[in-house]
C-alpha cells in the first residue's frame, strides 16, 4: 500500500478538520444564533471576562446543549474508531470491527433487560434510575466481551480463529436474547429500544459524560503506546514472538480497552455502528498501515467524522432529530462496498 | 386637551392591561402526544401550536406545522428553535435530559397523564383550559364527553339485553401484512369493552398470532386498524395478506370493522366517542341507530 500523504501533513489536516468539526458543532444547531454571539459565550464559558448582555440565550445553548454533545462527539468517534484499529490489528483482518469480540451485541442486550425488564428491578434507589439503560449496557458488553475471550483461550494461549468464531456465537446468541425480549416489549419500549439502536447524541449531559471522557482518554492514551507492538504483530504472531513482543498479554490489552472503551461509548450514546471499521481504513488508505500514524490519526479522524455526522443527524429534519446511526452507516454501507469491490480488483 | 390626555392614558392603560392579561398565557405551543393536539384544537388553541410531535395527525391541519419528532426522541435545540412559551405532552414524553435542558431554556414544560379513565381527563381539560385561557369551553367540552360515554354506556347495557357481546379481535397492521392482535392492557382492549364487545385475546400488548389461532378463536367480529392504508383499500390487503381470515364468521357475516389506528395512542381523544358508538353498531347489528 502506498503512502498518499506524509505522517506530518496527515496529522496537521486532521488535526484541522477536528478543530473545524468543533468549531460547527458548536456553532450550528436548529436555533440560528449570530454568529458572533456563539463566539462570544463560548469565550464565557472559557472563562474570559465578556460582558453578558443578550447572551443569556446563546450561552445556555452553547454551553448547555451544544457543548456537552460535542464533547460526547470526540469522546465516542475517537474511542470507536480507536478500537476499530485494536481489532483490526488484533485479527490482522481489515473487516474487523469492534462487534466481533461480541462487545456490541453484549451492550445491546444489557440494554434490552434495562429498557423492557426496567420496570421490573422496583426496588432500586430513585436517583440509580436514569442510569440503569447505560449501566446494564457497559456491563452487558464487558460480560460477553470476557466471555468471549475466556472461550478462545487454551492452554494459556489465545486463540484469535476460535475467538472470532466464539465472538459470532454469542453474537448470534445475543441476538436472539434481544429479540426475545423485543417479542416481551410493549409498544413503547420497543421504540426505546429501536431508537437506541441507531445511536444518538442527543440529550448529553455533563454528569453522564465524565465516566466517558475519564475511560476514553485512558484508551486513547494507552493504546497509541502499544503502536509497535501491534506493526510486529502484523508479521504473524510467532514473528512477533520472536522480535520480543508479549503476544498474550498485547491481545489482553487489546481486547481489554476495547470492551471498555467501545462499551462505555455505546453505554452513553447507543449503538453507533460503521465509525470503528470505516475510519481505521480511511486513514489506512491514506497514511499506510503503520500503527504509529493509525492510532492517533484514527482518534482524530473519527472524533471529525461523527461531529460531522451529527450535525446532519440535528439539521437534516430540523426541529425534530435524525438518529445518528441512520448517517454513519448511510456513509459507511457505500464506502465499505467500495473496499470490497476494490478488493476483489 | 386635558379631557383627550386623559382618555388617551385610559386607553393606554386599558390597552396595557388588557395586554399583560393576555401575556401571562403562553401563546406559542408545542404539542408532543396526539391527543393533546387534539384537545388543543378543540378548545380552540390551533392557532398557538407551532410544532406537533408525529403522533399528532388530527386535526388534518396539523400536519402542516413542523414536526418536532416522535414524542419519546425529542431534540432540545429543535424545540427551542420554534421559540415556544410552552411544551405540553404526555409522561411518554422525553427523553428526560432533553426535558429538563428545554425547561433551563425558561420554557414551559407541562406534562398530562394519557390514563384512559373520566378523572384524568377532567383534570387534563380544566389545565389545558387555564393554559389556553379558555375554561368555559374546557368545562362543556368535558360535559359533553361525559354525556356521550354516559349514553354509550346506556346504549351497550340496552343491546346487551337482548344479544349477547360478541366475540371481537383487534388487528393493528401495516397495509394488511402481519397484523399484531390487540390483548390485555391495551387501549385497544378498553375500546372493545367501552363498545361492549369480548375480547377473544388473552394475552397482554401487541402480539402476532398464527393463522390458527385465530381461525380456532373464530371471532364473531373483526376490528382492524391499519396505520398505511384507510377505508376500502385496508380491508383489501388485509385479506389478500391474510386469506384465511375469509373462513371466521366475521369475514363470511361482513362484520369487519375498521377502526383508525391514532385512536389507539395517547389517552382520551375528542374523537372517541363517535369511534365507540361505531364500534357499539357494528358489535349490536340489531340496536343501531336508536
Amino acid at each position: 500500500m502506498t503512502i498518499l500523504v506524509k505522517p506530518r501533513a496527515l496529522f496537521i489536516g486532521l488535526s484541522l478538520l477536528c478543530a473545524l468539526a468543533i468549531w460547527l458543532s458548536l456553532a450550528l444547531g436548529p436555533v440560528s444564533l449570530p454568529l458572533l454571539d456563539t463566539l462570544h459565550a463560548a469565550l464565557r464559558l472559557a472563562g474570559l471576562p465578556i460582558a453578558p448582555d443578550g447572551l443569556e440565550q446563546a450561552e445556555l445553548i452553547v454551553g448547555q446543549i451544544r457543548l456537552p454533545r460535542t464533547l460526547l462527539g470526540l469522546a465516542v468517534g475517537g474511542v470507536l474508531a480507536l478500537s476499530g484499529v485494536a481489532m483490526q490489528g488484533l485479527f490482522r483482518n481489515p473487516l474487523a470491527d469492534p462487534g466481533l469480540v461480541g462487545v456490541s451485541s453484549g451492550a445491546a442486550l444489557g440494554a434490552a433487560i434495562a429498557i423492557v425488564g426496567g420496570s421490573a428491578f422496583g426496588g432500586l434507589p430513585e436517583s440509580f434510575g436514569p442510569y440503569l439503560l447505560s449501566v446494564c449496557a457497559f456491563l452487558g458488553g464487558l460480560g460477553v466481551t470476557a466471555l468471549v475471550y475466556r472461550l478462545g483461550r487454551r492452554n494459556g494461549q489465545t486463540n484469535v480463529a476460535t475467538m472470532l468464531l466464539a465472538g459470532i456465537a454469542l453474537t448470534a446468541l445475543a441476538g436472539s436474547a434481544v429479540g426475545l425480549f423485543t417479542y416481551l416489549a410493549d409498544d413503547a419500549t420497543l421504540r426505546t429500544l429501536t431508537f437506541w439502536n441507531l445511536g444518538s447524541l442527543n440529550g448529553a449531559s455533563y454528569a453522564r459524560l465524565w465516566p466517558l471522557l475519564l475511560v476514553s482518554a485512558g484508551v486513547a492514551l494507552w493504546l497509541p503506546r502499544r503502536a509497535k507492538a501491534l506493526n510486529a504483530l502484523l508479521l504473524g504472531e510467532s514473528e512477533a514472538g520472536h522480535l520480543g513482543i508479549d503476544v498474550e498479554g498485547l491481545k489482553r490489552e487489546l481486547v481489554f480497552c476495547t470492551a471498555l472503551g467501545v462499551g462505555a461509548a455505546v453505554a452513553a450514546a447507543g449503538m453507533i455502528g460503521f465509525v470503528g471499521l470505516v475510519v481505521p481504513h480511511l486513514v489506512r488508505l491514506l497514511a499506510g498501515p503503520d500503527h504509529r500514524v493509525l492510532l492517533p490519526a484514527s482518534v482524530l479522524a473519527g472524533a471529525s467524522l461523527l461531529l460531522f455526522a451529527d450535525l446532519v443527524a440535528r439539521l437534516a429534519l430540523a426541529p425534530a432529530e435524525l438518529p445518528i446511526g441512520i448517517v454513519t452507516a448511510f456513509i459507511g454501507a457505500p464506502f465499505f462496498l467500495f473496499l470490497l469491490l476494490r478488493r476483489r480488483a | 386637551m386635558r379631557l383627550s390626555t386623559r382618555v388617551a392614558a385610559l386607553c393606554v392603560g386599558l390597552l396595557v392591561s388588557h395586554y399583560a392579561a393576555a401575556a401571562e398565557l403562553p401563546q406559542r405551543w408545542v404539542s408532543a402526544g396526539g391527543a393533546l393536539s387534539e384537545w388543543v384544537s378543540a378548545l380552540g388553541g390551533e392557532s398557538k401550536l407551532v410544532g406537533v410531535d408525529t403522533t399528532s395527525q388530527h386535526p388534518e391541519s396539523l400536519k402542516a406545522l413542523p414536526s418536532i419528532g416522535y414524542q419519546r426522541q425529542l431534540s432540545a435545540e429543535g424545540i427551542l428553535s420554534l421559540r415556544p412559551q410552552i411544551l405540553i405532552g404526555t409522561e411518554e414524553m422525553g427523553p428526560p435530559p432533553v426535558l429538563s435542558q428545554i425547561r433551563n431554556a425558561g420554557v414551559q414544560v407541562e406534562l398530562f397523564s394519557a390514563q384512559p379513565d373520566l378523572p384524568t381527563l377532567q383534570g387534563n381539560l380544566q389545565h389545558l383550559g387555564k393554559l389556553l385561557g379558555a375554561e368555559e369551553q374546557a368545562v362543556q367540552a368535558y360535559r359533553r364527553y361525559q354525556e356521550q360515554l354516559e349514553q354509550q354506556k346506556i346504549r351497550v347495557t340496552k343491546a346487551q339485553l337482548t344479544q349477547p357481546s360478541p366475540g371481537v379481535l383487534l388487528l393493528l397492521g401495516h397495509a394488511g401484512g402481519k397484523p399484531l392482535i390487540a390483548g390485555k392492557d391495551t387501549a385497544a382492549d378498553w375500546l372493545l369493552r367501552q363498545a361492549g364487545g369480548h375480547n377473544l385475546a388473552t394475552h397482554t400488548g401487541f402480539k402476532p398470532f398464527s393463522v390458527e389461532s385465530l381461525i380456532s378463536l373464530d371471532p364473531e367480529v373483526l376490528v382492524f386498524a391499519d396505520r398505511a392504508l384507510t377505508g376500502e383499500a385496508a380491508r383489501a390487503a388485509l385479506f389478500k395478506e391474510n386469506p384465511m381470515l375469509s373462513s371466521t364468521h366475521a369475514a363470511k357475516d361482513g362484520r369487519v370493522i375498521e377502526l383508525d389506528p391514532t385512536l389507539l395512542v395517547g389517552g382520551l381523544g375528542p374523537r372517541l366517542p363517535d369511534s365507540l358508538k361505531k364500534l357499539s353498531d357494528g358489535f349490536f347489528p340489531g340496536s343501531a341507530g336508536k
